[in-house]
């Protein structure tokens, strides 16, 4: 994961020709924005400022947790990271149980009391692996949270990171993560399509499954900050824009997703 | 220099109650020939608690230590030991240790330690709190007097649920001997909770992100720990399922393996059924279902989940949800305990004691309900053989006043009414007269107390009591001699489960005795249980094994309820497990390598520690004498059988002494003494043990 081949930018600068972002396969569900931007020039449209697309493929796949089936061992969150990083660390590890334990998602002061103190139900928090807008790509001033090519997985290029948690904030569910040792964002990246808090599990209380949108129906956790630097805010522009009938959804009818592969 | 290995955390935190001074030292440079856990526990009495001291003195001190491989992805690395000047010892009190599970050893990590020594005594209540690389001292005042659930529910809402917190109930505070400290809810640790009382301590929360760092390339640890994971049984490695099953070679309706496919997790939302995939490394947590196994079949249907330690894919706590119980005793309606604390209740009654059936689970609900709140330890089920025995041959009648005698009400006892729970177990925790008091006491002092004859304790084997106030804990009903002379090395119960681990793994004898031939040199190493044979040396080097890996796994954090890990549930493996694992698991984690034989070696320099300062605490060479006893029960038979014959555990008199002869040769100590010769101090680095024991002339002639 550490070379930038290996993750291919699935976002492009506007200077890319829109053939060279069809052969990246970045566009698919969204041509009205590529038609829609293709018929201007970019230096025209957002001045000078290397402006960036910030629609990305959907994901393929996603991890589901079955609260009923947890039994609150954590060995998903300490594969995640010994086997990934060499290191157990509750910080880093991309799937969270460890938060969840005596009071659930909602905390101490929550109504809703699960975990140790309340149901004894633990609910597993996953990546959403989320649709457009990704809320932590698009916060990102680096465009350093990218879709992973063949997967469109959601996944930090280390090398663009900078480390300045700006995703951390946006992430509605709380799960952009923070390499410590490396001063890097990080987060789920399915393990490349093989995950490894799946095989982990003693409970089978984990599933890698097709993706499908759950980032409707599951409260945030606690606070967030949605931001949009301004090098996108031009691409949020050139489609929502006021128009007869409203915006412009580029997501509209989305495409069967013909790149799940479950893992062995 | 810590940072050049992996594992440990690298510090450990000492805290002055008296002096609020709070300071560090680094785990390696001091503590790395014990590497952690009891070992830390042994080396800092050696060396800073005289052997004067009593345990609730501001002089004794309380070690949570764990090892290297706690916090890390190691199946089953949960449990803390807390060793201490043990309160419950008699006839004078002697180094123990008491150990609890759940997420305390994992988060005391986090946090930045692999120990916590907790010195002097502070003059007001006090709760610790211990973060990122630091410690706080914190007002408790709010806290004092309050049970467990609140205790601990109170300091994770205030700081954050991503902690652990270990704290006392009444019992501890009261400075009870009888007294636990627990952690989540149902973890405990016995014999502590008076001596976290008597500094005034409430409690300890842990809480961190410090990573530990695994040293290895994390395929080999990858590799290796998903070999561990296919070698686990279910609880207390349990290899072969309870129930016939179409891809089992053999089963044992005594193995805690009891997820049948089709048993169901009936108060899980919604409910759970299980499914056929019985040896699936997906369906490991489905395998040991404790409440039932204790409580009773019908459990099943009030099993929410199983539970446990942090990393453990085993669940040995089991959470169990009854409603109808709630209401009908006003008590909370989930439930979670393990082994002897689900039945802590329900042993209380005469009549209940073996019920599996609804009356029994009242009974147990109502007393994990106030034991684990109040804080009142069990000493492994001796409290409710004591309580049983006392009530059934009149000794309460005689020993308590009259008054108080008449103001307990005993009908409920005999009726079996849970609700006498709400009645005694509080007296116990506020040491309320007599009974309370005497109680909490522990077995040693109240015999002595109420001048009754250890001996005769002792000669029933119902009561199964062994020695110095604690009872049996896998001796020969489960492993002949080498249970016996296991039994007989501690000054507590002995807490030691290699040997049963792997004799009560549930697989056939003639199986067994093929591992035995590969692990000991010889078949003869393992009987039956029940068809015992004259002592051998490969059974005394099986005990020592057990022993030592004991040490090892309570200094490494590995559980012993689990490991050693000498049978696996894999046909294709002969069944074998691999007794190398602990040392392959240390020396990637660490990157300190070490072969399974020299680790075993470090194992045996703690236990050696642990015996000298039984000799020191006792100021008493000849421990053959004076300390490694057997009880009169187990050289008896309810239908008079000779030893050896077939059906019956009994042992004989000069079989034991002699398997203490070979145990003694095969630990190169002092045959007539049991005392560890100054030579063997030497051999394992502990000539300066030698040295002090010489000088009070402590070392065998
Ligand atoms: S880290 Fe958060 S915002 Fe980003 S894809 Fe995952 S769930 Fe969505
Ligand atoms: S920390 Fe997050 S927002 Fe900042 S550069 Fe890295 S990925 Fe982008
Ligand atoms: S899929 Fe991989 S990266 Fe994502 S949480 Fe699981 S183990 Fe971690
Ligand atoms: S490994 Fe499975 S059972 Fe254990 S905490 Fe993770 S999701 Fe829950």
């Amino acid at each position: 994961m550490s070379s930038k081949d290996a993750i291919a930018p699935m976002e492009a600068t506007m200077e890319d020709s829109p053939e060279g972002i069809s052969r990246r396969g970045f566009i698919k569900g969204s041509a009205c924005v590529l038609t829609g931007m293709a018929a201007l020039k970019a230096s025209e449209a957002f001045g000078a400022e290397k402006p960036w697309f910030i629609i990305m493929e959907r994901a393929s796949g996603m991890i589901v947790g079955d609260p009923s089936l947890c039994v609150a061992c954590q060995r998903c969150e300490l594969a995640c990271t010994e086997f990934n990083d060499g290191k157990a660390d509750p910080g880093l590890t991309r799937i969270k149980i460890g938060r969840n334990l005596q009071y659930g998602p909602a905390g101490a002061l929550g109504t809703e009391k699960l975990g140790l103190w309340g149901n004894s139900l633990v609910v597993q928090d996953t990546c959403r692996q989320c649709p457009h807008p990704v809320p932590c790509s698009t916060a990102c001033p680096h465009n350093a949270i990218i879709a992973q090519p063949g997967s469109g997985t959601r996944v930090v290029d280390a090398e663009r990171c900078v480390g300045c948690r700006t995703c951390q904030m946006a992430c509605p569910w709380g799960m952009m993560t923070f390499n410590e040792d490396k001063g890097k964002a990080d987060k789920c990246f399915l393990c490349n399509g093989k995950p490894k808090c799946v095989t982990a599990c003693p409970s089978g209380a984990l599933r890698y499954v097709p993706w499908s949108d759950r980032t409707k129906t599951s409260p945030p956790r606690g606070a967030f900050l949605l931001q949009v630097p301004e090098s996108k805010a031009a691409a949020c522009a050139s489609c929502h824009v006021a128009a007869p009938g409203g915006p412009r959804n580029p997501l509209q009818n989305p495409v069967p997703n013909p790149l799940f592969t479950p893992a062995k | 220099m810590a940072n050049q290995y992996g594992g440990w955390a690298g510090k450990v935190l000492r805290v002055n109650l008296s002096t609020r001074k709070i300071t560090l030292e680094d785990t390696v440079e001091r503590y790395l020939d014990v590497l952690g856990g009891t070992g830390i526990g042994y080396k800092v009495l050696w060396e800073e608690v005289p052997a004067h001291v009593q345990p609730f003195d501001a002089e004794n001190k309380l070690i949570f230590g764990v090892g290297p491989l706690a916090g890390t992805g190691v199946p089953c690395n949960g449990r803390t030991a807390v060793t201490t000047i043990f309160p419950t010892v008699s006839p004078m009190p002697l180094v123990g240790s008491g150990h609890m599970g759940g997420q305390f050893a994992a988060r005391m990590k986090y946090a930045g330690f692999d120990a916590i020594i907790v010195e002097g005594k502070s003059d007001k209540p006090v709760w610790l709190h211990v973060h990122d690389g630091i410690a706080e001292i914190k007002d408790a005042s709010h806290l004092w007097g309050q049970g467990i659930v609140r205790t601990e529910s109170t300091i994770s809402q205030e700081i954050g649920q991503e902690s652990a917190v270990a704290s006392i109930g009444q019992a501890g505070e009261n400075q009870v001997p009888m007294a636990v400290v627990i952690t989540g809810r149902s973890h405990s640790a016995g014999g502590i909770g008076g001596i976290m009382g008597s500094k005034m301590l409430k409690a300890i929360a842990v809480q961190g992100k410090m990573p530990v760092r695994i040293a290895a390339d994390k395929q080999k640890w990858e590799n290796l720990i998903n070999l561990h994971r296919s070698l686990l049984g279910a609880n207390n490695q349990h290899v072969v399922p309870s129930f016939p099953h179409p891809k089992s070679e053999y089963f044992n309706p005594g193995s805690r393996w009891v997820g049948a496919p089709g048993k169901r997790w009936g108060a899980a939302t919604p409910a759970v059924t299980l499914t056929d995939d019985i040896y699936s490394l997906n369906r490991i947590s489905f395998r040991t279902n404790n409440a039932a196994y204790f409580l009773g079949d019908e459990t099943w249907k009030y099993t929410v989940r199983g539970n446990g330690c942090h990393s453990c894919p085993i669940r040995c706590h089991t959470v169990i949800k009854d409603p109808g119980i709630a209401a009908k005793y006003g008590i909370q309606e989930l439930a979670q305990n393990t082994c002897v604390g689900l039945i802590y209740g329900r042993s209380f009654f005469p009549s209940l004691a073996k019920d599996r059936g609804t009356p029994g689970r009242e009974a147990s609900f109502v007393g994990m309900h106030l034991a684990d709140d109040l804080g009142i330890w069990c000493n492994y089920g001796q409290l409710q053989r004591d309580f049983v025995r006392l009530h059934k041959e009149g000794i309460f009648k005689q020993k308590l006043g009259a008054e108080e005698y008449a103001s307990i009400p005993w009908k409920k006892c005999d009726d079996g009414d849970p609700t006498f729970l709400f009645d005694i177990l509080p007296r116990i925790a506020n040491k309320q007269g007599e009974f309370g008091e005497v109680l909490g006491l522990g077995t040693g002092p109240m015999l002595k107390r109420w001048n009754l004859d250890e001996e005769k304790w002792g000669a029933d084997k119902d009561t199964a009591y062994w020695k110095m106030g604690h009872p049996k804990h896998h001796a020969n009903e489960d492993d002949g001699q080498c249970g016996v002379v296991i039994n007989t090395q501690y000054n507590r119960d002995a807490q030691c489960h290699s040997h049963c681990n792997f004799v009560r793994s549930g697989l056939p004898i003639h199986e067994q005795k093929k591992l035995a031939e590969k692990n000991w040199g010889s078949a003869d190493a393992v009987d039956a249980v029940g068809e015992y044979t004259p002592t051998n040396i490969y059974k005394m080097r099986r005990a020592k094994w057990a022993i030592i890996r004991k040490e090892l796994h309570d200094s490494l954090s590995i559980c012993n309820w689990m490991g050693p890990w000498i049978a696996s549930p894999l046909k294709e493996r002969g069944y074998a497990g691999d007794d190398t694992l602990e040392s392959q698991l240390f020396s990637l984690a660490t990157g300190h390598t070490l072969s399974r034989d020299e680790l075993d070696k470090v194992g045996e320099r703690i236990f050696t520690l642990h015996r000298a300062l039984t000799i020191r605490g006792m100021n008493q060479v000849n421990m053959r004498k004076e300390h490694d006893q057997s009880p009169e029960w187990i050289f008896k038979d309810a239908k008079d059988k000779p030893a050896f014959s077939k059906g019956t555990i009994r042992m004989d008199k000069a079989d034991i002494e002699k398997s203490l002869d070979l145990f003694y040769e095969v630990m190169g100590w002092d045959k007539t003494t049991g005392a560890p010769t100054a030579q063997a101090y030497k051999q394992l680095g502990l000539g300066y043990v030698a040295d002090e024991l010489a000088k009070g002339g402590l070392l065998p002639k």
